[in-house]
């Protein structure tokens, strides 16, 4: 979906985040600028240690900047209270974890609508029936998590951070955890979710087939962007990659 | 108490009733000087220690009615033994002066000149305050009162003319306190019936019988520390649990490396060793420092207690320790055996702590243990000896903590149901949590358990006593108003009273109940002293086939059990024999059936007129006549008794509620076990939700990356925090009532019939353990809130 006026979803603006002080000091992002559009199914990549989780991090709200500001739906982050970014988090943005993503206690159904029902909003019928059967989770909803493949759990993930149609999707690894071909199943349904629901979707990762499944890569080293890549194939990713190693 | 006295001699007869209820024959005042006589004797003095109220300027009796300290009637003049001696003032001389002790003078508002008036068994009396006397370095000892007149009015005013309880003797130090017994022995003749104790002995006595007067106190206290220390080791378990939780990673590197499951057991088993030895040592600390408060407490409140300080013998510092040792070490030994359990590769693993399974066999010896404990109790119920009770209960209890973990689950989520409407997913959340280490749950709720099943049952026994008391009262007392008495065996009304308000206008009739100590068969029992002339229509004894009037001086009613029991008909004989030593038989007169009050044994006042004894009366009966106003009969009552110096007038009903009211006192034993378990059971509960809010942490920091705010954090740890102490109190109110109900049961013989759940207090109970659940999540919700949510979530 590449509109012709694309409208931003999330940016990050100078964003520099250094952990520690002195002499232990590590500089995880620096001066990084970035916009990530709406309707749009961006990936990030970079080596490990590249500053990829940790922009994700920034820019969800999860961890605090230390210079620079994100910015989610046109809001500053850096200026927001803990219960404000709290409420942003609820209602605005999706989560996908690489693993530990749903609360064992809750039955699959309580964990997709968990963010509507920890932030008493009334879930939106029609859209919630049509994530669930696009994620194809149907006759699954009242099982509890232990009861659920890995597969099935990360899809139960997808289907919560679509279920409040949130302005944006972060998701760390979602796939690092799966064999591939559920990996591939995974990455479907975000795609589908783009393609048919009109998402916004961030995924960190370190596979170059599962980021070709997005519309544009950015390219992360050392805490710099270095480089961006549109509409990616696995071969380009690799190619690149290698390049970015040296 | 009789530090500079070396011979006490005293009469060899005495009867002796339960409770330490003595009464010790008299000897005469001529006695006194035989012995001044005796060689080796520098000083004697007589000795006379009986009740005696002293009323405060303002008309308020000095001292306590019932339990507290006894207030003394005695002999004070000069004596080279000298427990008195002269603050101010003078020692008494003659029938109209007293001298009263430090502390009473200064409550009393009196100062010497003072007209004081002072309560005897022979009627209330005015007299000058001639001196203040101190008992050797305390202003009072331990809180008594103490009136004091010269022999003659002593013996004259508090028991008979001419007659002393016992002869203080002071040697001259020529001969051994033994020889000098001996000495003074020797001076008497067998019939006289005296001995001499030396001052030692007698000493050692009056330690003893104190020492058995705390006995009752000593064993609540062991009941008490008991269940600290039993609840306790819950609490100890769940901590060593979280401290192998915490170090699991470390322990399992350990592992990894190559350290030996004994090895990772035993270091933490030596650090509950250490744990439970600095806990007693700081316990025991505490106690010390708390009873050297209460000392100086009692000593502010002007009850001094004359012992050489605090005691803390060697063995109280051993067992103390040695127990809080063992008890730490045994409750750890199962969270060590764990943590040396576990797999090399768990350093690899997020924290899963506890196996959360619940064994089946866990299902059986429980269930089997309940139906055991129900099976003894069942037994008892059908007839076998009540001494069998306990260990039904044990068993009951036992079982009830086995299947704690069986029975968490379906109660907890049944208790959260509120918490889940109520709350949403926070409720619901909650409700889940709760109930998903049932056996941490059960373990946890423990403590409330139990404490909140022994407050239930003593409060139903509390209730029904009431109750009982209620019922018995209504059906007994004809009369319209009562004069009461707190006596516990010391002291009481004088018989003059219920004389003189017999002559107030409008006044029916009124009737003292009292008692008179006498010995049967070789054992001391208590009789039950009425008036036959006034107690018709006023109070009612369920006399079967017989009429008041038929209790003559030489007759006694029996109620009709203890008749049966004894073999006892009407028209066969009962020989007693009174305190002065005399022996009456007395012929069976009629039997009657209400003995809730009266006892198993009534005869009328007549039957020892003249004798040498104390009898004192614990009630006063009065019943108006139909025509009077009772407004203005109470008033001239009221002026009586104010007159008189001592006992509450009470209409009927005011009587009934206050005999009800003495079950209070138990109930205040059951508000010390009701703070003692809620203690502990917040600590319990706190250490336990911490332990749950550390295994939870990424999962805490999950819910707080989709959105949920600090506020619902704490929700969520709250109410699990009060589903788990509800779970406790709700288990421990269904199993107090089921003891309650048997102990009522168990009991029925002593006269309780109709068994009454105590509604006030398990709605309280409710309350309170809600409250609890709130107040211990305070701090583990406020940790929860701090869980770092990127850590939790990174860490893999
Ligand atoms: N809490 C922290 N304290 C100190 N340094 C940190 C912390 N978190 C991350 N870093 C450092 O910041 C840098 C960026 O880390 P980040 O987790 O963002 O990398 P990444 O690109 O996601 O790597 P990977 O592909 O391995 O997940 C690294 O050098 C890392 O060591
Ligand atoms: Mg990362």
């Amino acid at each position: 979906m590449n509109s012709p006026v694309s409208t931003v979803a999330a940016s990050a603006v100078n964003l520099s985040k250094i952990y520690g002080s002195g002499d232990s000091e590590v500089r995880a992002l620096d001066n990084v600028s970035v916009d990530f559009a709406t309707g749009e199914f961006t990936a990030i990549m970079g080596p490990s240690g590249s500053g990829k989780s940790t922009l994700m991090h920034c820019i969800a709200g999860l961890d605090e900047l230390t210079s620079g500001s994100a910015l989610i739906d046109g809001e500053d982050l850096s200026t927001m209270s803990d219960k404000e970014l709290t409420t942003l988090r609820r209602e605005k943005i999706g989560f996908i974890f690489q693993s530990f993503n749903l609360v064992p206690t809750l039955t699959a159904e309580e964990n997709i609508l968990l963010p509507l029902l920890l932030g008493n909003t009334e879930p939106n019928k029609a859209w919630v029936d049509r994530v669930i059967d696009t994620v194809h989770l149907r006759n699954r909803l009242s099982h509890r998590p232990s009861e659920l493949s890995g597969g099935q759990q990360q899809r139960v993930a997808v289907a919560r951070a679509l279920a409040s149609e949130p302005h944006i999707i972060f998701a760390d690894e979602p796939t690092g955890n799966l064999d591939s071909t559920t990996g591939t199943e995974i990455l479907t349904f975000m795609r589908k979710a783009v393609d048919e629901l009109g998402q916004t979707i961030v995924m960190v990762t370190h596979d170059p087939v599962a980021a070709s499944y997005s519309d544009r890569i950015v390219f992360l080293a050392d805490g710099h962007v270095v480089d961006e890549m549109r509409d990616p194939t696995p071969e380009r990713v690799l190619d690149r990659m290698k390049n970015l190693g040296n | 108490m009789f530090k500079n006295i070396d011979g006490y001699v005293r009469s060899t007869e005495v009867v002796e009733g339960e409770f330490g209820l003595q009464e010790r024959t008299r000897i005469p005042l001529a006695m006194v000087e035989k012995v001044r006589n005796v060689p080796g004797v520098a000083d004697v003095s007589p000795d006379i220690q009986a009740f005696a109220r002293i009323i405060a300027k303002d008309g308020k009796p000095l001292g306590s009615e019932g339990n507290g300290p006894p207030t003394f009637g005695s002999v004070g003049e000069d004596f080279k033994g000298a427990l008195w001696t002269i603050v101010d003032g003078r020692f008494p001389a003659g029938p109209k002066e007293v001298a009263l002790d430090e502390a009473s003078a200064k409550n009393g508002k009196y100062t010497v000149g003072d007209t004081v008036k002072v309560v005897a068994q022979s009627g209330s009396r005015e007299f000058t305050l001639v001196g203040i006397a101190s008992y050797g370095d305390v202003r009072s000892p331990g809180g008594a009162t103490f009136a004091l007149f010269d022999v003659e009015t002593a013996a004259e005013f508090l028991g008979k003319p001419g007659f002393v309880d016992a002869i203080l003797v002071v040697g001259d130090g020529t001969r051994t306190d033994e020889q000098l017994a001996d000495d003074i022995d020797a001076m008497f003749d067998p019939s006289d019936k005296v001995e001499t104790l030396t001052g030692a002995e007698i000493t050692k006595e009056t330690q003893d019988d104190i020492g058995q007067a705390l006995s009752f106190f000593g064993i609540i206290l062991s009941t008490f520390s008991y269940i600290a220390l039993g609840v306790g080791s819950f609490v100890i378990y769940n901590v060593f649990s979280i401290s192998a939780a915490q170090r699991q990673r470390e322990n399992a590197l350990l592992r990894a490396v190559g350290a030996s499951r004994r090895q990772i057991s035993r270091a933490m088993l030596t650090e509950s060793v250490v744990v439970g030895l600095v806990g007693s040592v700081l316990g025991m600390l505490g106690g010390i420092g708390l009873s050297s408060a209460l000392t100086a407490l009692l000593k502010g409140l002007g009850i001094d207690i004359p012992s050489s300080g605090l005691v803390v013998t060697a063995s109280t510092v051993v067992n103390t320790i040695v127990i809080g040792v063992i008890v730490t070490v045994l409750s750890a030994w199962l969270p060590a055996r764990r943590a040396g359990k576990v797999p090399p590769l768990a350093a690899m693993r997020s924290t899963a702590i506890e196996v959360a399974q619940v064994g089946r066999t866990r299902t059986w010896i429980g269930l089997a243990a309940i139906a055991l404990g129900l099976g003894v109790i069942g037994a008892v119920i059908g007839g076998l000896g009540t001494s069998w009770l306990g260990l039904g209960i044990l068993f009951v209890f036992g079982g009830t903590i086995v299947l704690g973990p069986v029975i968490a689950p379906p109660v907890g989520r049944f208790l959260g149901t509120p918490a889940a409407k109520l709350r949403g997913i926070t409720g619901v959340m909650a409700r889940q949590n709760s109930v998903r280490n049932p056996k941490r749950t059960a373990r946890t709720a423990s403590p409330v358990l139990i404490g909140v099943a022994l407050v239930t049952a003593v409060s139903a026994l509390a209730a029904s006593i009431k109750g009982q008391v209620n019922d018995i009262f209504t059906e007994q007392f004809k009369g319209d108003f009562a004069i009461n008495f707190q006596s516990s065996g010391f002291g009481g009304l004088s018989p003059s009273l219920a004389d003189g308000l017999n002559r107030i206008e409008g006044v029916e009739s009124a009737t003292g109940i009292g008692t008179l100590l006498v010995r049967i068969d070789g054992q001391g029992r208590l009789l039950t002293v009425i008036t036959p002339s006034t107690i018709e229509g006023n109070y009612d004894i369920g006399l079967v086939g017989a009429r008041y009037s038929d209790l003559d001086a030489s007759g006694i009613f029996l109620s009709k059990d203890w008749s049966e029991r004894n073999d006892k008909p009407v028209g066969s004989t009962i020989k007693v024999t009174l305190a002065d030593a005399s022996e009456r038989t007395l012929t069976v007169r009629g039997l009657y059936e209400n003995d809730d009050v009266a006892g198993n044994r009534v005869v009328s006042r007549e039957m020892f007129a003249g004798a040498n004894v104390q009898s004192f009366d614990f009630g006063v009966y009065v019943k108006k006549t139909a025509d009077a106003d009772a407004g203005e009969v109470r008033a001239a009552l009221q002026k009586a008794v104010d007159d008189y110096g001592q006992g509450k007038l009470l209409s009927k009903q005011e009587y009934i509620d206050e005999q009800a009211g003495s079950v209070n006192q138990l109930l205040g034993l059951i508000y010390g076990l009701l703070l003692l378990s809620v203690v502990i059971a917040i600590v319990g509960i706190i250490i336990t939700l911490l332990l749950s809010v550390f295994e939870r942490q990424r999962e805490i920091g999950l819910l707080r990356a989709v959105g949920m705010t600090k506020g619902q954090v704490r929700t969520t740890v709250r109410w699990e925090s009060v589903i788990t102490s509800l779970f406790g109190a709700v288990m421990g109110i269904v199993l107090g009532v089921g003891l309650g109900w048997t102990i009522v049961f168990a009991l029925r013989d002593q006269g309780l019939t109709s068994f009454q759940v105590p509604v006030g207090t398990t709605v309280f109970i409710m309350v309170m353990s809600f409250v609890v659940g709130v107040l211990a999540a305070i701090y583990p919700a406020w940790r929860a809130t701090k869980v770092n949510v990127l850590e939790s979530l990174v860490t893999t």
